[in-house]
């Protein structure tokens, strides 16, 4: 016991290794398990698991060891040695042999990761805060090019621009570009993609840094606002996936979540058959009253479809679809009415009455009283 | 050098023994002026950051950027001359740079009003390139329209850069006639006639970076 | 060898203050200096520590503090890291740490500017105030954009504090750049160029050769940072475009045109990597004296470990875009950087090597520093290899991002520095009081923060693995996932409660020991080098009294055989034991 005391730190350094392998072995959270074709990632993460696990134990048994085996006697003296020359070398060459052995396989794979093959299809992942967008080139197999700005005159004094991106036009589809006709447009946060096909994934932004990141598919690339990146992989089994932002993109970083599902050949493309193309989209839209259409302006200028959506998916913020007239509870558990004065109350000051499930990201709005007429006829069409 | 010579050791042996030796590693280097030195270095890197962003933004631009010697071409005599008043404003910082060495050399010698006047003289040639930096900024300003937000002749930061990178140049070389004027005065009161015009030097060091880094901007900028 | 016969700071006069304020507030007294910088730091770094307690309780109990909002919890992630980083761990190591033993361990009588030292620390609390300004009510807090600062999210409006708040974010940093300046080439030009007799750079304990490579690294890297400081403020204020492309920031078309978001980040990592050394290089240079002293045995390789350091900070310029893998740059530069960062880990394989290769056949005497030393090197061992995980660019792709990063950074330049500024305070607060630290106290501090942090750093790396992602406000319930991530969440979120009280007693022990501590004595460790051979416990103003102490060897001589005692001084001639 008085022998236990004595060496109690050495005792308590050592039990701080052996409870970390011993933590390793027995704990239930590891790698999840992979959906895609890269394995050899998770090979190369357990090569350096390997030699780096051993060399942690090796030191630090050592070290407890030492602290054990040398600790301070009145008598004891220690052993005066300034340089090992020969013991010095042979670590530095362990050490570089250890490290070449981690990174030759890690280089050999990052080579094939940025080497998209050619029988690779193509999906489009659209970031903004805080949903995902996706397109697909259609049949042409070409993406149509896309703006933020349309109409820029660079005059003397100011530069004017017309915004290209908008409740309308989603994506910033470039005007006249033929390839972008037949584009599929997703403005939703579910994608379908099919098992066992090489998909370049491409990777653009409307605002902020992004990251396109499923755990399970291990890869992951920034989406960056003014350049397009990319990855590629391969799905290996069908089911639902997680769609997570990997790069902090504002206050609602962690609500921008979508969702990846692998299917079959035939289920992915019939799901794909039943989205929209650009042409449709454009087609269906039909002209809307001056005052309506101004409205609809208020909200793109004011990034309200941001986070409030029109098809009836809630997101950040509830939709707004059906919403003018609706009985809705209320984050206190009270209800009220969703009528003008709720909706109004609700834009001036929106963290007095939160809908239930919802947090308090909004920040308030003023609007001139012509405005928020307009507003208010836009969100009363919309509910219809 | 001249102990190296006589026991026939090269350069090396005596860096070496300098940097091994106790005390100081730069003989006979007073510490204001190695901490100088420190701090060029330094600057040198703000200076480079600031170049190479500027390459690097120019590089990958999509908008057309301006061609330097049409926007920088001043009227003589009827015509437009390209990058005259660079030219002029470059040529007059080297000169200053001149003026600055033979002060220093004065320095060396202990010649009070000599230092004195060539140290206005030095500090009279950078204001007034401070002075024509701003008659070319409100060219630039007023007749082409570039601002630091706003271009229309191309891309934007074509003026962002220009006048960020100028500017900051240009209040390195205010600071240094501050510098310059409080020494020049310093020295002709008798402040440092008991130690050494070592004070001097450590400014010429300042001035000659100062003019040094022109020469970069000035070929990246009006050059390139 | 040239010796100088009178080294020129021997005939330099000091400016001996008369008044209260000129001996302890306005004071050009390296000491002094030293102890400003490092209440200072302790006190700004006590904000940050609160505020990781706040967020840990946010992640392991979300909706338990309905009070805090997600704008609080991603201010709260900005404020602790850009404070624990920049205002305490930079300005402790090299304001506090360099400011203390650079004249003491050169042998010099105070920095070679004294007064130039002084202001470094005054510009310092400046910028620490201008930091906390962002705090005053009403004006949206301080910036939420994480401390690395990304654009375009830092100045677009979904981000909290996109305006006052990064504002004084980047006014703070510019200003503290200055003080950090000031200081750092008072003690280049110190160390370079007035040491005392027989002080050759090969004589110099390793503390001081961690802080001349780090302030070197500072004064090389810390430009980068104030340039893109520069222009994210133009971009912000008056409307350049320099890091913002064109962007529909919340459905409002921005007028920003053609800007490059990586410009920045690239800037920041040229300053963000050697900052990592800046921090770390101090740390090494602490713990190996301590251990070399403790052990009572010389540093193991003590050249090597001189050119380990200069190697590793030569090296911090070549490697920065590691933190880069996934942000969208051109995929060959992965090559290059995972390259040079995997190289970087030979020579601070070696530093590792040689700390516990001391050890071996020392004659250790487990101090509270000691304990400190120690628990640095496994630590550091831990932070290490993670970084091997995350430099080796195709493994960085699926763990960037995610807990394994906040666990790896927080073991190797979170907790380890910590350590080593522990392990400095208790081993250099005799000499600066004149009092020992509580030694019970100091053990039960050690216990507690040593395992607290093990515990809640070596599990986060777990987190990693499955993929929770990194500053996310709640984590839901996700199905790539066991739901048993949360439990794991909150035993550390309680064992980091602990941690943040535990730090009370060290506080206590400071300010107690102050006036009751055991009288500690000259040289209570018996440590060779020159600062415990001053004439007076604590150093009078100019250190060495009437004469500049002369030093005839190295600092490690302990235990030499044939010697009386088990140390012998620097200052004492050879041939002589003691």
């Amino acid at each position: 016991m008085r022998k236990i005391l004595d060496h109690h730190v050495a005792i308590l350094l050592g039990l701080v290794v052996i409870g970390s392998v011993i933590f390793n072995v027995w704990s239930p959270w590891q790698f999840t398990e992979i959906a895609s074709n890269w394995k050899f990632i998770d090979f190369t993460v357990k090569v350096t698991w390997w030699i780096c696990g051993v060399a942690f134990v090796l030191l630090g048994l050592f070290m407890a060891w030492a602290i054990w085996r040398y600790k301070f006697h009145e008598s004891g003296e220690s052993h005066y040695e300034p340089e090992h020359p020969v013991l010095e070398s042979w670590l530095t060459i362990i050490t570089s042999i250890g490290v070449v052995i981690m990174l030759a396989p890690g280089l050999i794979v990052w080579d094939d990761y940025v080497q998209v093959p050619s029988d690779a299809m193509e999906v489009e992942v659209l970031g903004e805060q805080w949903t995902w967008k996706y397109r697909f080139p259609g049949e042409d197999g070409i993406f149509g090019t896309t703006s933020v700005k349309k109409n820029v005159n660079r005059g003397r004094d100011e530069t004017t621009f017309e915004p290209n991106i908008t409740s309308l036009n989603p994506f910033g589809m470039r005007d006249g570009d033929p390839h972008g006709e037949d584009d599929i447009l997703i403005a939703s946060n579910v994608l379908h993609l099919p098992l066992d096909r090489n998909v370049k994934v491409v990777l653009r932004s409307k605002d902020v840094l992004h990251d396109f990141w499923v755990p399970e598919i291990r890869a992951k690339m920034d989406m960056v606002p003014g350049m397009i990146t990319y990855f590629w992989f391969r799905p290996t089994r069908t089911g639902k996936f997680e769609i997570l932002c990997a790069e902090l993109c504002g206050r609602g970083h962690h609500i921008m979540r979508g969702e990846m599902y692998i299917d079959t050949q035939e289920d992915f493309e019939a799901w794909l058959d039943s989205q929209v193309t650009w042409a449709e989209m454009k087609a269906g839209q039909t002209p809307e009253e001056p005052i309506v259409a101004k409205g609809r302006q208020l909200a793109d200028q004011n990034g309200c479809f941001a986070c409030h959506s029109l098809d009836g998916t809630s997101v950040v913020g509830p939709t707004w679809k059906g919403m003018w007239g609706r009985e809705v509870n209320l984050a206190d558990g009270s209800t009220v009415i969703a009528d003008e004065a709720y909706i109004v109350e609700s834009i001036v000051e929106p963290s007095v009455k939160l809908v239930e499930g919802f947090g308090s990201v909004m920040t308030p709005y003023a609007f001139e009283d012509d405005e928020m007429e307009a507003l208010l006829r836009f969100l009363q069409e919309t509910a219809e | 050098m001249a102990e190296a010579a006589q026991t026939g050791q090269g350069p090396l042996t005596t860096i070496v023994e300098d940097w091994s030796s106790d005390v100081t590693t730069f003989k006979a280097v007073p510490w204001g002026k190695a901490m100088m030195w420190i701090f060029l270095l330094s600057d040198t890197f703000i200076f480079t950051s600031f170049l190479v962003s500027y390459m690097a933004v120019r590089m990958t631009q999509t908008d057309a950027w301006p061609v330097p010697s049409e926007v920088f071409a001043l009227e003589a005599f009827g015509y437009p001359v390209p990058l005259l008043l660079i030219a002029i404003m470059t040529f007059i910082l080297i000169t200053s740079s001149g003026t600055m060495a033979m002060a220093v050399n004065m320095g060396y010698r202990k010649r009070k009003v000599a230092v004195f006047w060539l140290m206005f003289a030095t500090a009279l040639l950078g204001a007034s390139f401070v002075g024509m930096q701003a008659f070319e900024w409100s060219k630039l300003i007023m007749d082409e329209g570039v601002k630091a937000w706003q271009n229309p002749m191309g891309a934007k930061q074509f003026g962002s850069f220009f006048f960020m990178i100028t500017g900051f140049h240009g209040l390195h070389v205010s600071a240094g006639v501050v510098y310059l004027l409080i020494v020049a005065i310093r020295v002709l009161r008798g402040r440092y006639d008991n130690t050494s015009f070592e004070i001097v030097e450590i400014t010429g060091l300042y001035w000659h970076f100062v003019d040094l880094v022109w020469v970069f901007i000035f070929a990246f900028f009006y050059l390139w | 060898m040239a010796t100088a016969e009178i080294p020129y700071q021997e005939t330099v006069p000091l400016h001996h203050p008369k008044t209260w304020i000129g001996k302890y507030v306005f004071s050009q007294d390296h000491k002094v200096i030293a102890v400003q910088y490092g209440i200072t730091a302790m006190a700004v770094g006590l904000v940050a520590l609160f505020l990781s307690d706040l967020m840990r309780i946010q992640i392991a109990f979300p909706g338990f503090m309905e009070w805090f909002v997600e704008d609080y919890y991603y201010q709260a992630i900005t404020m602790h890291g850009m404070i624990m980083v920049i205002y305490l761990l930079t300005a402790f190591l090299l304001g506090a740490f360099g400011n203390f033993t650079v004249p003491l361990m050169c042998g010099a009588r105070d920095m070679v500017f004294p007064f130039v030292n002084m202001l470094s620390y005054w510009v310092y609390l400046l910028s620490v105030i201008i930091l906390l300004l962002a705090y005053i009510p009403g004006l949206g807090g301080p910036t939420g954009a994480g401390w690395t600062l990304y654009p375009p999210q830092t100045i677009t409006e979904g981000t909290p504090g996109a305006d006052w708040g990064i504002t004084t974010m980047l006014a703070s940093l510019a200003v503290f750049i200055v003080a950090f300046t000031m200081g750092g080439l008072n003690y280049i030009t110190t160390i370079l160029q007035a040491r005392t007799r027989g002080m050759s750079l090969m004589r110099l304990p390793l503390t001081v050769w961690g802080i001349f490579v780090a302030t070197f690294l500072g004064l090389l890297a810390f430009p980068a940072l104030f340039v893109s400081a520069i222009m994210m403020i133009l971009d912000l204020k008056i409307g350049t475009s320099f890091f913002m492309p064109a962007i529909v920031s919340l459905g409002q078309t921005l007028a920003y045109d053609g800007g490059q978001p990586l410009l920045f980040q690239h800037l920041f990592w040229f300053f963000g990597h050697p900052e990592v050394y800046i921090v770390a290089l101090p740390a090494f240079g602490v713990v190996s004296d301590l251990i070399s002293v403790h052990a009572r045995k010389n540093i193991f390789g003590y050249r090597l470990m001189v050119w380990a350091l200069v190697f590793i900070g030569v090296l911090s310029f070549i490697v920065w875009a590691h933190h880069m893998f996934v942000a969208g740059m051109h995929p060959y530069f992965g090559f290059f950087f995972a390259t040079t960062t995997l190289i970087i880990a030979v020579p601070t394989a070696i530093k590792v090597y040689n700390w516990i290769l001391t050890l071996w056949k020392a004659n250790i005497k487990l101090t509270v520093p000691m304990l400190y030393a120690l628990s640095f090197v496994l630590t550091f061992i831990m932070g290490g290899i993670t970084g091997l995980f995350l430099g080796n660019v195709i493994i960085d792709i699926p763990l960037s991002d995610t807990y394994f990063v906040v666990a790896h950074f927080h073991m190797v330049m979170g907790v380890s520095p910590i350590l080593a500024i522990f392990g400095g305070i208790y081993h250099w607060y005799p000499k600066l009081t004149g009092r020992m630290l509580n030694d019970f106290w100091g053990k039960m501090h050690f216990w507690i923060t040593f395992l607290g942090t093990y515990i809640i750093y070596f599990p986060m790396h777990y987190l990693g693995f499955i993929g929770v992602p990194r500053r996310y406000y709640e984590n839901f319930d996700s199905s790539f996932y066991p739901a048993s991530a949360q439990m794991l969440n909150e035993v550390i979120t309680w064992t980091a409660l602990v941690v943040g009280a535990a730090q009370l007693i060290y506080v206590a022990n400071l300010v107690h020991s102050y006036f009751y501590g055991k009288p500690a004595g000259d040289n209570p460790w018996g440590a060779n080098s020159l600062e415990w051979c001053t004439p007076e416990t604590p150093p009078g103003h100019g250190n060495w009294g009437d004469k500049l102490p002369t030093v005839h060897r190295w600092a490690y001589d302990y235990s030499v055989p044939g010697s009386e005692k088990d140390f012998i001084p620097q200052t004492v001639p050879q041939g002589q034991s003691s």
